[in-house]
């Protein structure tokens, strides 16, 4: 067990390493200089001054080079400032870390209780009007864009019966945002908790359960419901990156404050050392999310085992 | 100057719709952007007055990169510089230079030396004097190469800057530059006070002093920027008519990046005053009572054409007028824009700024005539099945792609081919220098725009190498330069009119229409008083709460 979580661990670094080196590549592909782009209309400035500003960033010196200075500057804890404001970069992501963190384990909540609620009924009552309506209604979740369903959200329930405020990061303007990217993925987890349980009610321990007289709730809690959790729980993982992911949008929509905003931001003006605070933050708190979830899957099923 | 400005205010009309139901198609359509509105009020009773004190909270569609206006020029920073520091200068509302911190200036008979004699008895926010030694500071940090400043082009090119008394303050200049006096206007041109020299690297990111009307209380980046009146303001020369402090307590600067969501937060009245509502909804703001639309004229904002000329067909002249007289700017601007929203502009500075001449420049523009450009497109070899294929460029936001679609439609009616490429702002700009490097390959051109307080915007965009590299030559820089040594402002007007009248008979810069960025504002009817000054630059100081 603490051989496999060292490996995990090793694993985790690795997989943060390659990301920014990745993103690093990435960024210096896309066209366009931060200097430039922070002088471009409405400034008087000669190109030689330009060119000293980008000697004072390290801008001018080759894409290896920024990159491994900068993360000998990170190994020391310091992710640098904005190119645009001169503002120290960490505080800027770890101001808003816990905004998107927050945004996102509640709508992994919602996610989890709606979609995990939806799918079990769906599959325990197989073939009928239920089992078809919760099955539409998560292809048409499936199918609406989040930056939709966020307007129509605040058209509903904020212009038109004054429930919640349009915006601002703040506990009382979390529900939305949280309805929005937790129904949203809701739609896939209903999906996929129906075809998983579908499974385990046809498997034969299911009948001897209710052969031994067992009670039909203590049949679908105890058998059923537990290993049918299993699946869903191994995506887990993979729906916490979506809500990371997916916060992008609902974010901006909501003028939720959390770091996907900086980061869309920042790409649009070339600021270097924010994008890659953002990828190192965003990489390692996936990295993290992962290792614990498969821990807790172990947990969960005990004939899982890591060696 | 002989500008004028004017500030259109549209009251919205009185309608209203009862809501029979919200079925779920109804709600669709008006989030959508249709002129569906709704009747949520938070308004007051009528015949209530307006009184003082209140919080007035403004939602912008991002935030200001730094407080510090040395780092940052863009129109989200210097619109918060504007409300907490002050100028030396102002811009009256004709647009004319006036005093402001600054009681009178004086500017030497050979343009090298300009002095300001300031008010005296001025203070900080943080209770200092403010004086000459502040200017100074402001100043030397500004031009200081170890600084990072990102406006020190904008300053010119100062030799010194002397304390000659506690309210006496002199530039000097290695050569004359005209521009300076206008600069000393803009908000790029704040004076900070030299208490800031304390705050180290905290100054602009959570402590800001100045003597503006309005002081930093707290900034939460990314979310929003709060800030109270500054109780011992004294108006020197701002275009408000309150002589003293804000009547407003507190203006809290809000980040909605969403256009739909800051027109929900501004209906709901969660929000009073919101900047670039989406464009396509303006008709619900315009029926709803309660909101108010205002449109900013005067800007120094200017759309324009330039063409990439280090290859065919755009270093024939020809060619470039070709696309000149092909467009209908008129019927383009009424296919993308509402009525009243923009302007045709026919000089390259727009109006508004110094030398901006409607008239002079009528006599060099181009009026549509798709003959004469089929006429110039069969001269340099194309034909129906031969035509000019070209890429048209432009940045997204306020309707330009629907700009540029119109003009690529009236192009290819005379047998211009452009294929539109649109993309975010910051690769444009990269994009245009590119093309301006490259010999091979199809030819571009692009609606670019530019803003600027002077027509020095001219020397910065057109002096080789120019701001993209663009069309030079020895005899426009020599044009250029004119503007900028010659001092006397009859004078200074003919060589700003020499160098607009090259431009646009060498079809090297098209102007199209003005303003066309984030110029559109909208309030609560309850905000009285809210005032953009010339320049864009949104006024508090006479804002009161009805």
């Amino acid at each position: 067990m603490t051989r496999y979580f060292i490996k995990r661990l090793l694993g985790g670094l690795f997989t943060i390493w390659i990301t920014t080196i990745a993103v690093t590549l990435l960024i210096h592909l896309v066209p366009g200089d931060p200097v430039q782009i922070m002088y471009a209309q409405s400034q008087s400035t000669t190109p030689e001054q330009i060119e000293q500003i980008r000697r004072n960033l390290g801008l001018d010196r080759p894409i290896y080079e920024q990159y491994i200075m900068y993360m000998g500057r990170v190994l020391q804890g310091d992710f640098g400032t904005t190119i645009r404001g001169n503002q120290p970069v960490l505080d800027l992501l770890l101001v808003r870390l816990p905004n998107t963190l927050l945004l996102a384990v509640t709508s992994l909540i919602i996610t989890m209780v709606v979609g995990v609620t939806a799918g079990f009924f769906a599959a325990y009552k197989r073939g009928t009007w239920i089992d078809t309506t919760l099955m539409t209604g998560a292809i048409v979740g499936i199918s609406v864009p989040s930056f939709w369903l966020g307007l129509m959200l605040i058209s509903i329930f904020s212009v038109r019966l004054g429930w919640f405020p349009v915006s601002g990061t703040n506990l009382n303007n979390l529900v939305l945002p949280a309805l929005t990217l937790g129904l949203a993925n809701a739609a896939s987890v209903s999906r996929l908790t129906r075809s998983s349980m579908l499974d385990v009610l046809s498997q034969d321990y299911m009948r001897t359960a209710r052969a031994k007289g067992l009670a039909e709730t203590l049949v679908l809690s105890r058998h059923a419901f537990r290993n049918g959790m299993i699946n869903v729980v191994n995506m887990l993982g993979l729906q916490f990156t979506y809500m990371m992911g997916g916060a992008i949008v609902v974010e901006n929509v909501f003028a939720w404050n959390g770091i996907g905003r900086l980061a869309i931001q920042s790409i649009f003006q070339r600021d270097y050392p924010t994008i890659q605070g953002f990828i190192l933050i965003f990489a390692t708190v996936v990295v993290i999310v992962s290792i614990v979830l498969d821990l807790l899957y172990a947990w969960i099923d005990p004939r899982i085992t890591y060696n | 100057m002989f500008w004028q400005f004017k500030l259109t205010k549209r009251t919205a009309q009185r309608q209203r719709r009862s809501l029979l139901g919200v079925a779920l198609t109804a709600i669709l359509v008006s989030a959508c952007g249709n002129n569906q509105q709704t009747t949520t009020t938070t308004s007051p009773s009528p015949g209530t007055t307006a009184t003082e004190g209140g919080t007035l909270i403004w939602a912008r569609y991002g935030d200001a990169d730094s407080l510090d206006p040395h780092r940052t020029t863009t129109t989200l920073s210097w619109q918060i510089f504007d409300q907490i520091y002050d100028t030396l200068l102002a811009f009256n509302d004709s647009g004319e230079i006036v005093p402001n911190l600054a009681r009178e200036w004086q500017v030497s008979d050979d343009g090298t030396e300009v002095t300001f004699v300031l008010n005296e008895g001025m203070t900080c926010h943080d209770g200092t004097p403010f004086d000459a030694n502040d200017v100074k500071y402001t100043a030397d940090r500004a031009i200081d190469s170890q600084n990072p400043s990102v406006t020190r082009g904008a300053w010119g090119p100062i030799e010194a800057v002397d304390v000659v008394d506690p309210q006496t303050v002199r530039f000097r200049f290695q050569s004359p530059f005209a521009a300076f006096v206008s600069f000393m206007a803009d908000p790029f041109a704040s004076m900070i006070c030299d208490s800031n020299q304390e705050l180290g690297d905290q100054f602009g990111v959570s402590q800001a002093v100045g003597t503006g009307p309005w002081q930093l209380v707290s900034w939460t980046r990314g979310d929003e920027i709060v800030l109270d009146k500054n109780p011992d303001y004294v108006r020197y020369g701002r275009p408000v008519q309150n002589e003293g402090a804000a009547y407003l307590d507190r203006l809290v600067v809000r980040q909605i990046p969403e256009a739909q969501t800051r027109l929900a937060g501004l209906q709901t009245g969660e929000v009073q005053l919101i900047v670039n509502p989406p464009l396509d909804d303006l008709d619900a703001i315009r029926g709803n009572s309660n909101l108010e639309l205002h449109v900013a004229e005067n800007t120094g904002q200017n759309f324009f054409f330039e063409f990439t000329v280090s290859r065919p067909p755009f270093n024939d002249i020809r060619a470039r007028q070709a696309v000149a007289y092909a467009i209908d700017i008129d019927a383009a601007l009424r296919v993308a824009f509402d009525e009243g929203l923009v302007e045709r502009e026919r000089c390259p500075i727009s109006r508004g700024v110094f030398g901006n001449d409607q008239e002079f420049c009528g006599q060099y523009s181009y009026e549509h005539n798709p003959d004469r450009a089929r006429q110039l497109l069969a001269e340099m070899g194309y034909s129906a099945n031969r035509p000019m294929e070209v890429i048209l460029m432009t940045s997204t936001g306020d309707n330009r792609e629907r700009m540029v679609q119109v003009f690529q439609s009236q192009l290819a009616q005379v047998g211009i081919n452009a294929k539109i490429e649109t993309m975010d702002i910051g690769t444009l700009n990269a994009r245009v220098k590119q093309e301006n490097e490259r010999t091979s390959g199809i030819s571009t051109f692009d609606m670019m725009d530019w803003a600027w307080f002077d027509p020095d915007i001219l020397y910065q965009l057109w002096h080789s190498p120019g701001a993209y590299s663009g069309y030079q030559s020895p005899e426009l820089d020599k044009l250029l330069e004119r503007t900028r040594t010659t001092v006397d402002a009859t004078q200074r007007r003919e060589a700003v009119n020499d160098v607009m009248e090259y431009l646009l008979s060498n079809a090297v810069h098209i102007p199209l229409y003005t303003p066309g960025s984030l110029w559109v504002y909208a309030t609560r009817s309850q905000v009285q008083g809210f005032k953009i000054g010339p320049f864009n630059r949104p006024v508090f100081n006479d804002v009161r709460l009805q």
